[in-house]
């Protein structure tokens, strides 16, 4: 297993501000690789560094054994000589040339022979599901044929790795599902490793095999989904990824499989032991939606609360509920429909524990 | 009933504009074109075959169109590469550079042309300068015919270009270009491929802008062409009216009229097409800057010496002709004198010019911001149906050359129909502004209304204003700016106007550009000079506060 790309230390600052904190990653080969985080976390800046478009300020990047920057012995190898393919989440397809132009471009550069475009470009278009449109101009295309034309020049040149910067994010709901199936197709069937740059969480979790979660600059936590999801290892990844309920409480004993804790006006909780319990006695109880069960009793991990808000969702149904001034949400299937105003017993079935006081530190440990 | 009296106070407003829009654009305009075609009160194609059959007449229009062709490809070259250099590069002084390049636009062309006769003229200080360094009997140039025209054409209407191109490449997304690197494009390919393809239709709308602009101006051709018998159109139509020839002058009108019309045509297809090429918008990312490096001050030390060459040089020798003895003296400090500022500045007629232009100029400059900021309001967000036709027609003299406007003027006002005669009197000068420059009210208050969301009034008949309220508490308030800006710029212009005004002036009604061409025309540069540096300073702060408010606004 070879690596696709290599980041070791980047840093990168805009003025005072310093966007990308010395992260360090490394994308295997084929791999659909995410990095995800809210707006102003540093993974775009990460992305145009890696893609050239940024001149990094410290660290290395290597693309394919390649080093294509590295601040101490000085390299930076221009963005047009790095094997990269790149899609805009604004698409940039260039309004001046129809869609075979705009898909062969990148072959034209390499001199490729008209009877060589032909084939290539055909065969991406193809693939795509755009062979009929190679004639038209961008302004006659639909914003997800954009989307696929500037997959298509991306993927033309058969670059090592392909970049995409939050490309489906001007897309409908409805055709960014779709997209993100039509991608992940695409990857199996080229075998094409991409970085993706999302601040969609449920995108990211989808689609990747694994996902750098970022914040301020640095990476939290580089896992599968499943692992992210499960085991996060930061209050901030426990926070950005899936929603949670936050309960104040204290720790009261710590066994070999379980915990007991009280919480929230004195019920008290026998839970399964997290991998990561805090020395403090003073606790924060972080529990998913969908660990908490409504109207139902799990043995020795009760809580009473009352129904204040109630949200049908058409799968699902979402509830708010008031539980000694906490506020908790709940999601149930639509069988069992629990009125507003109701007083309910609501499950815990597993929870993870932080410490309260380095609770507002998002980087404290979660699991 | 409030409906019913809502109805009936915009119908008011849209009667009386479309009144006003008729008698000062239309009816002048119809004038023109049935009075080129009758000759003694029938119909005939006499005056245009006056035109083709007399070569001085068609030479001239030929004239027109090469030596504004010619004038236009030297202002798209120094104006695109200007823009060029200060959005793409690291040159450094942007802002003083950017505010030097469109410095010409605020220096009356007139001014420019007598500047360049008295710096590259048989006497002018670089024509001495070359002489006492070469030791040659004359220069290896001459400023007055085809040439001189060309490039003082050229060095003042370039900025058309520089910020239409300048504008394009701002708003040009700058991912578009970084698609292409990440395509394996080097730098060059990418200008070549992508940025010079995307930018052709600001380059052309800009070249077309100074185009009709050529073949509008008068001054320059007539300081710098007249002398040695080279004639453009407006210069001929200038002549025909002093002998007078008043059914030749509308003929070749005409023929101006002809020629704009075919700019303005093909400008409106570029402005089309430039709609295919609206771009999403995404995240807005600073366009790639080329390192200059070495070269960063040499790029800069060019570009400021251009635009000193091209702004200050000829002011400067205004000054100096101003304060000199006599024309073409040696430059000494000793014999500095004030006397021609003391000449013509106490002279009936420059005070009348002044004073005239001083009045005129305020008074069109507020009864056209009411008008145009009225009838944008009907077109733009009463959707009054007939207020866009309005505009349409009231957005025609931007492209007329002022000639026109100026035959039009004597044929409607000489001795029309009904209403008073007003040639002869400083009032027609009032209407033929009107005309000339209501364009510019009309592009400023619709562009400010335009940028008003209809969200922004509901929010305010929604929270309870009335639509008088709506009106005072929000329209009118984010309007202002864009009627300031019109207020200064037609003021800014009206005040040194000369095409229209050389035409249509008569004696005791001078203005201050008519007066200073006269002065220059019949010998006396000192004194023209003298009344240009007079003026200039109002005319430099008008232009610096158009420059603030669009700095301002585009900063909302």
């Amino acid at each position: 297993m070879g690596v696709t790309i290599q980041v070791e230390g980047l840093t990168k600052r805009f003025g005072s501000m310093t966007a990308v904190d010395g992260i360090s990653f490394a994308m295997e080969e084929h791999e659909f690789f995410s990095l995800v985080g809210p707006s102003g976390c540093g993974k775009t800046t990460t992305l145009r560094c890696v893609a050239g478009l940024e001149t990094a300020d410290e660290g290395r990047i290597g693309i394919k054994g390649t080093v294509v920057y590295a601040s101490a012995e000085r390299i930076d190898v221009p963005t047009h000589e790095r094997a990269i393919g790149m899609v805009f989440q604004n698409y940039a397809v260039w309004p001046h040339m129809n869609v075979f132009d705009n898909v062969a471009y990148p072959l034209r550069l390499k001199r490729a022979s008209r009877t060589e475009q032909q084939r290539r470009v055909g065969h991406v278009l193809e693939m795509l599901g755009m062979e009929a449109l190679a004639k038209r101009k961008p302004s006659q295309l639909s914003g997800g044929q954009q989307q696929r034309v500037a997959l298509g020049r991306a993927l033309v040149g058969e670059p090592d790795v392909l970049l995409l910067d939050e490309p489906l994010s001007n897309l409908d709901a409805k055709l960014r599902e779709h997209m993100r199936v039509e991608l992940k197709r695409i990857q199996r069937e080229t075998g094409i490793p991409i970085l993706y740059v999302t601040h969609d969480q449920l995108e990211a979790l989808a689609m990747s095999d694994r996902i750098a979660v970022m914040n301020e600059g640095s990476i939290h936590q580089v896992a599968s989904p499943i692992e992210i999801y499960e085991r996060p290892a930061t209050k901030f990844v426990l926070d950005f990824i899936g929603s949670v309920n936050y309960l104040p409480g204290e720790l009261l004993r710590v066994g070999v499989d379980t915990v007991d804790l009280r919480v929230a006006g004195g019920a008290t909780l026998t839970l399964p032991r997290p991998s990561f319990v805090p020395e403090a006695r003073e606790i924060l109880l972080a529990v998913r939606p969908e660990d908490l069960v409504l109207g139902e009793s799990v043995p020795g991990s009760d809580l009473r609360a009352r129904v204040e808000l109630r949200s049908f969702l058409g799968n699902l149904c979402e509830y708010r509920l008031r539980c000694q001034g906490h506020e908790l949400r709940v999601q149930t299937g639509k069988e069992e429909l629990v009125p507003e105003g109701t007083d309910v017993v609501v499950g815990v079935r597993r929870g993870y524990l932080l410490e309260r006081a380095a609770a507002q530190d998002a980087t404290a440990r979660a699991s | 009933m409030t409906a019913l009296r809502r109805l009936d106070s915009r119908l008011v407003f849209f009667v009386l504009i479309a009144a006003f829009v008729l008698v000062i654009v239309v009816y002048p305009l119809v004038q023109v074109f049935l009075r080129s075609l009758l000759v003694d009160g029938s119909w005939s194609l006499r005056n245009y075959e006056a035109v083709f059959g007399r070569p001085r007449n068609y030479i001239a229009l030929w004239n027109s169109v090469w030596v504004s062709l010619a004038a236009t490809a030297l202002a798209t070259v120094i104006g695109t590469l200007a823009a060029f250099v200060v959005q793409r590069t690291d040159v450094p002084l942007k802002t003083l550079l950017r505010f030097m390049l469109i410095l010409p636009f605020a220096i009356p062309p007139l001014f420019a042309a007598m500047g360049w006769v008295q710096l590259a003229g048989p006497v002018g200080l670089l024509t001495q300068a070359w002489k006492s360094l070469t030791g040659a009997a004359t220069a290896p140039w001459t400023i007055y015919g085809a040439g001189g025209i060309i490039f003082v054409l050229g060095i003042t209407k370039y900025p058309f270009v520089f910020i239409t191109v300048a504008g394009a490449l701002q708003r040009m997304d700058a991912s578009l270009e970084e698609a292409a690197r990440t395509s394996g494009a080097g730098t060059g390919r990418i200008m070549r491929d992508i940025t010079l393809p995307l930018v052709r239709p600001a380059i052309l709308g800009g070249a077309l802008l100074a185009f009709v602009s050529c073949i509008d101006n008068f001054g320059i051709p007539a300081v710098l062409g007249l002398r040695v018998q080279f004639q453009v159109l407006t210069t001929r139509i200038y002549e025909a009216l002093t002998i007078p020839d008043l059914p030749l002058a509308t003929a070749m009108s005409m023929l101006l009229v002809v020629l704009a019309g075919i700019a303005v045509w093909l400008l409106g297809k570029f402005e089309g097409r430039r709609g295919e090429h609206a771009i999403i918008g995404g995240k807005s990312i600073r366009p790639h800057i080329i390192r200059l490096r070495g070269a960063r001050p040499w790029v800069a030390l060019a570009l400021f010496a251009a635009a000193i060459v091209i702004v200050v040089l000829p002011v400067f020798a205004l000054l100096v002709t101003a304060i000199q003895p006599y024309y073409g003296a040696p430059l000494n400090p000793e014999t500095i004198t004030m006397r021609n500022f003391e000449a013509v500045l106490n002279s009936s007629a420059a005070q009348r010019g002044i004073r005239n232009s001083l009045t005129l100029a305020p008074i069109a400059a507020t009864i056209l911001v009411i008008v145009t900021a009225l009838l944008a309001y009907l077109n733009v967000k009463a959707k009054v149906r007939g207020a866009k036709l309005l505009d349409g027609i009231g957005m025609v003299p931007f492209a007329l050359p002022g000639s026109v406007i100026g035959v039009g003027m004597i044929l409607a006002w000489s001795n029309p129909p009904i209403g008073p005669t007003l040639y002869g009197t400083l009032w027609i000068l009032l209407v033929a502004y009107l005309m000339r420059y209501m364009a510019y009210g009309l592009r400023s208050c619709r562009a400010s209304l335009m940028q008003i969301h209809d969200s922004l009034e509901e929010a305010a008949s929604t929270s309870g204003a009335s639509r008088l309220r709506t009106m005072r508490d929000v329209t009118l308030p984010l309007m202002r700016p864009g009627m300031i800006a019109a207020w200064v710029l037609i003021f800014m212009s009206a005040y040194h106007e000369l095409t229209v005004s050389a035409l249509i002036w008569s004696a005791r009604n001078e203005t201050v550009g008519v007066w200073i061409f006269v002065m220059q025309d019949s010998g006396f540069p000192g004194r023209a000079s003298a009344l240009a540096i007079a003026i200039l300073p109002i005319i430099l702060i008008m232009f610096m506060i158009t420059q603030w408010l669009s700095a301002d606004r585009s900063a909302i």
